[in-house]
């Protein structure tokens, strides 16, 4: 049953996103190349002689890919939510969604799918492939718990758009909380030997930040350290505080004029 | 018992006030302010009623829908709906409700109603044949058989209207609310409407209704209860409203010969600007209509009389002044 409003509401998504035909495929073309386009940067970077310490300019990519695909993946599924809150909160419709007899946060996140935003993925997945073809992998256990980390990623990128898409609830009309999220879920684009030591712990395991890009990666390029699997509980703290602190703050809607 | 049980309801909210100094002082400092919009509100509707809700703009009238909805929590007091409270029970309550917010769509702007019908019947756990059925009869009610297959965004207001209107009740809901239903739509359109909703009344449906259109009110509502600053002034039949300012009608007067004067047997005279047409405010309790034609017939030469009921217009504005 509950899967069946799943795919309606994924259903509905899709017709939504796809209904300017024009401006959902530029989205998606726009994204795919500015993601494929990203490592000019770094390529920048290393052909100036610059460098991360202790990472060759593929392995930063691949580093780089992985953060991009986990937030391809976390955007398709959550970006939308941040504003679809802020807009019915502001608006003052909210209500059109707590008269739906399912979760309020379900039915913001299944409605507000965004295809488009799979351009992320696949463009960090095809840069992906072109730098591991460049460096290889650490094994099949390193794969498998790059893997795991990834998705734990994943969880931990979800769990931040929530909590903004909370606050949203009490900091009306603030359109600079995506931007908070992003600046946080950032750090995991560098490698953390970048970062000082006490920074690193915090981006490892208080807010997983690393976990969405440079963890994976570290473990699938270097191996991996029974260490890193520890942040794998922030990032479901995370996640969990996310959809607490939503489903919280619902109760803080107070609607606006009729 | 009834359908619907409210007991004390307040809802409080704490907002800010921009300071008199201005913009520049208001961006370190606002006031806060408490603001009552709703202020211990009581009353219990039976199953199958329509009750209109009435009252100024600002008066709490869409607030007490929206806890009524379970789309607000009430600051305090009790809501009881078909034995649920409707913001702790909310997934199973709104199940068998529906809502029609005039302002707030639930349709979505850039696809077909069609689709958010769909959207619905997965949501609601309707079966197929059952939405196949209640859709096509609904479809044909509002006369929207081609309108549901375009955008929202390109529907008039009216066949918009029609189409929220479906989309709340696609689940056979038992309590429907109402909030403006008819803002905005043309005399067709509100016609219809009012149709639809008898149709759904008289299967047992209960409808409560907010609106500033006293025509939705005296055609629909039985019972009516009106809200002013948060507080319940009114809550009693369209008869009762009626009678509030007194067992009174007005007279319409055509004459012959111009009238002079502003009284007439003590009785205020409205006239037009050449005097051919008068209006008087008739009080049945001191004067019945038969001694009143008698001094009419004295007094003036009259060609046509009408006699008609106290507009609720002016029933409204002074309940609302008072």
């Amino acid at each position: 049953m509950r899967f069946k409003v799943y795919l309606a509401c994924i259903k509905t998504a899709f017709v939504r996103a796809t209904a300017y035909r024009t401006d959902f495929l530029l989205s998606t073309i726009i994204t795919l190349l500015s993601n494929i386009l990203f490592p000019i940067v770094t390529i920048v970077i290393y052909a100036n002689g610059l460098e991360f310490p202790g990472w060759t300019m593929w392995e930063v990519l691949a580093l780089q890919s992985i953060f991009s695909m986990s937030n391809g993946i976390a955007s398709m599924c959550l970006s939308s939510v941040l504003w679809a809150t802020m807009d019915h909160v502001r608006g003052g419709s909210f209500e059109t969604v707590l008269l739906k007899p399912v979760s309020p946060l379900f039915y913001i996140v299944t409605t507000n799918f965004s295809p488009s935003q799979v351009g992320l993925f696949v463009g960090g997945l095809v840069v992906l492939i072109v730098s591991l073809i460049n460096t290889g992998v650490s094994g099949i256990w390193g794969a498998l718990g790059a893997f795991v980390l990834f998705i734990g990623g994943i969880v931990a990128s979800a769990g931040f758009y929530l909590i903004m898409a909370a606050i949203s609830f009490i900091w009306v009309g603030n359109s600079r909380l995506d931007e908070i999220s992003s600046s946080i879920t950032s750090f995991g684009n560098y490698p953390i030997g970048i970062f000082s030591k006490g920074l690193g712990i915090v981006i490892s395991f208080v807010v997983p930040a690393a976990m969405i890009g440079s963890l994976p990666a570290q473990v699938l390029l270097k191996g991996a350290e029974p260490l890193y699997f520890l942040g794998l509980i922030p990032c479901g703290l995370v996640f969990v505080f996310g959809i607490w602190i939503y489903n919280r703050m619902i109760r803080r809607y107070e609607g606006v004029g009729g | 018992m009834g359908i619907i049980n409210v007991k004390n309801l307040r809802k409080i909210y704490t907002t800010y006030k921009r300071s008199e100094k201005g913009f520049f002082a208001s961006f370190f400092k606002r006031k806060k302010i408490e603001v009552r919009a709703v202020d211990g509100i009581d009353f219990e509707i039976e199953k199958g009623t329509i009750v209109g809700m009435l009252g100024p703009n600002g008066a709490g009238k869409s607030t007490t829908i929206k806890m009524l909805c379970g789309a607000l929590f009430p600051t305090e007091g009790e809501i009881e709906i078909m034995g649920y409270s409707p913001a702790k029970d909310r997934a199973k309550y709104v199940k068998r409700i529906g809502a029609v917010f005039g302002q707030k769509s639930q349709l979505i702007f850039d696809i077909p109603p069609a689709d958010s019908f769909a959207m619905n019947k997965a949501i609601y756990g309707i079966p197929d044949d059952v939405y196949e059925a209640r859709l096509r009869e609904m479809v044909e009610l509002f006369g929207i058989k081609d309108v549901i297959h375009k955008p929202t965004r390109v529907l008039s207001l009216g066949e918009r209207m029609k189409c929220e209107i479906v989309m709340a009740m696609l689940h056979d809901p038992e309590v429907v609310f109402l909030d403006e239903p008819t803002i905005g739509l043309d005399v067709i359109a509100k016609a219809t409407i009012r149709d639809t909703i008898k149709k759904m009344n008289q299967k047992g449906v209960t409808f409560i209704l907010t609106t500033h259109d006293l025509g939705d009110v005296e055609e629909l509502a039985e019972r009516v209860i009106v809200i002013n600053h948060g507080k319940k002034i009114f809550d009693d039949s369209l008869k009762k409203l009626k009678l509030l300012l007194g067992n009174k009608k007005i007279v319409d007067v055509s004459l012959a010969v111009p009238f002079e004067g502003d009284s007439l047997d003590g009785m205020s005279v409205n006239k037009n600007d050449d005097g051919t047409k008068i209006s008087v405010e008739l009080d049945l309790d001191k004067t019945e209509v038969k001694e009143f034609l008698t001094v009419l017939g004295q007094a003036t030469d009259f060609t046509d009389i009408e006699i008609r009921e106290l507009p609720m217009e002016e029933i409204i504005t002074r309940l609302y002044t008072e």
